[in-house]
């Protein structure tokens, strides 16, 4: 049985729950959900569900305000996510110096937890003028194909 | 009357805080009618006519909320002043909620002696000039070789960068060719950026200090003092500014030179401007600059001619910390808030306001 893929989202501006809307959409044959970090309860980490996670990136390359509450519990507690898979896919914008690191703060504590990151870590440029939306689609495809 | 399950909602003003606000009720109630009303005929407000023109990334935005209209069942209704070509009296009885979105559009003026002579420019109008705004015109604007911009928030930083890059560089970005010859002169050798807070109080955003240093031909000067009893925080705005000014070109034929800790006092001249006086913030300093043309970048606030004022609408249940104003009419962002903060603040306020207004509905 195929695992259910939750897309969890990082955002300041929304472009990455935006983003995650149209991943979602895109995936036909696995369940999905789309699901805030804002929102998201780190006790219901499953290794019955395989994680997508895009994030921005805010300030002097920090974490957007959506996910923050997230880093903040998996720093406090500490869970063991041995067995648990994700992907991750980073919204930055090279204008700026510490170009796409907001998402890297999420990966580095997931993998230090114990998570392992399958995939290519995806990242697009707003400095394009482009919106992240399309790169996150064609990225998704190429993710969810590693694991079926 | 209110429908239970599918209230109706008016927002006026189509910006960031309105489309936002739309976006949180949409997805609260995907059935109901909700309308935004625009004055003007485009939509999206200062990420249209604020955001800089060469900040794409940003204007970006626009993409999420044409999606409101194109596939969200939102309704645009551009061209259209609440207050004057519908009444607010009639939009409330039309819709079960109406929020205000309006922002704060006027450019707090520079309120010393000397006020009004000619050169002296708002920010907002200067931004919504390279924004291609449709209510502004080059008529009587000018920037000659000196200008000083006083204030030193973000808005100032778009100004600085954005009246260095060069015409043709403008135009790339979509700025109408005679303004960005105007504002952009050639002529223009030097611009003092003066704001009354002193360096660790300045409300710049560090990336776009940062964003100068890509500026060719120009040179960085700062009075910045480091305080030694200052938090690691506002050392950082010490550091920026005196990174991006040990980094400069000393060959450079054009200047910006920040001064910190000094608060307008008066412009002179005879009907244009020539020059302009401040004082130390704390202490008895004083500082004349010479200048054809200043910038003011001091803050917004209600435009005079505004049709819808906040304060009408205020009464004893009012709770202005959630936008709510009374029975069905709440405000949201700029000009709930105050003109601070940019996109993400306001994403924040459309969210804690939705929160309320959703509230409201089910008791």
């Amino acid at each position: 049985m195929s695992k259910k893929i939750v897309i969890l989202f990082g955002t300041e501006s929304g472009n990455a729950e935006f983003a995650a809307e149209d991943m979602a959409a895109d995936i036909t044959d696995h369940e999905v959900e789309v699901v805030d970090m804002t929102d998201f309860e780190i006790e219901d980490f499953s290794v019955e569900n395989f994680y997508l996670v895009i994030c921005s990136t805010h300030g002097e390359g920090d974490l957007p305000s959506g996910a923050v509450p997230m880093l903040q519990a998996l720093e406090a507690e500490n869970p063991d996510l041995t067995g648990i898979e994700y992907a991750m896919f980073g919204l930055g914008d090279s204008s700026y110096e510490n170009y796409s690191k907001g998402s890297e703060h999420i990966d580095q504590k997931l993998s230090a937890l114990g998570a392992i990151r399958v995939g290519e870590y995806g990242r697009h440029d707003a400095h394009t003028g482009t919106l992240p939306n399309n790169a996150a689609v064609d990225w998704t495809i190429k993710t969810l194909d590693l694991i079926s | 009357m209110l429908s239970d399950s599918n209230p109706s909602f008016a927002i006026v003003g189509s910006g960031p805080s309105g489309c936002y606000t739309a976006q949180f009720l949409r997805k609260a109630f995907p059935e109901s009618l909700i309308s935004i009303f625009d004055r003007l005929q485009m939509p999206f407000g200062l990420v249209r006519y604020g955001v800089a023109p060469d900040h794409i990334g940003t204007k970006a935005i626009t993409s999420q909320f044409e999606r409101l209209f194109e596939r969200d069942g939102v309704n645009f209704v551009g061209g259209t002043e609440i207050g004057v070509d519908i009444s607010l009296d009639d939009l409330r009885r039309e819709f079960d909620v109406v929020v205000l979105a309006t922002g704060l559009s006027q450019d707090r003026p520079l309120s010393v002696t000397g006020g009004s002579l000619t050169g002296i420019y708002g920010s907002g109008r200067i931004t919504r000039l390279f924004n291609g705004h449709p209510e502004e015109s080059l008529e009587g604007v000018s920037v000659g070789e000196s200008l000083v911009i006083v204030g030193h928030g973000n808005v100032a930083m778009d100004l600085i960068r954005l009246s260095l890059l060069g015409p043709e560089e403008l135009t790339g970005f979509g700025v109408p060719e005679g303004v960005a010859k105007t504002l952009s002169s050639e002529r223009l050798r030097e611009i003092n950026v003066v704001g009354r807070s002193p360096v660790s109080e300045a409300k710049f955003d560090i990336a776009m200090i940062n964003e100068l240093a890509k500026i060719p031909n120009v040179k960085f000067r700062s009075d910045a003092v480091e305080v030694t009893c200052d938090t690691p925080e506002a050392s950082k705005r010490f550091d920026a500014i005196s990174k991006l000014v040990s980094q400069s070109d000393p060959q450079a034929t054009r200047e910006v030179i920040f001064r910190f800790g000094w608060t307008p006092n008066l412009v002179g001249g005879d009907s244009e401007v020539e020059f302009i006086d401040f004082t130390a913030t704390n202490g008895p300093g004083k500082l004349r600059i010479e200048a054809d043309t200043v910038f003011s970048a001091i803050g917004f606030m209600e435009h005079h001619g505004s049709a819808i004022r906040k304060a009408d609408f205020v009464t004893e249940k009012t709770d202005l910390a959630n936008g709510y104003l009374s029975q069905g009419l709440y405000c949201v962002g700029w000009l709930k808030r105050g003109p601070q903060g940019t996109i993400p603040a306001n994403r924040a306020d459309a969210k804690l306001v939705s929160d309320r207004i959703i509230q409201d509905l089910k008791i």
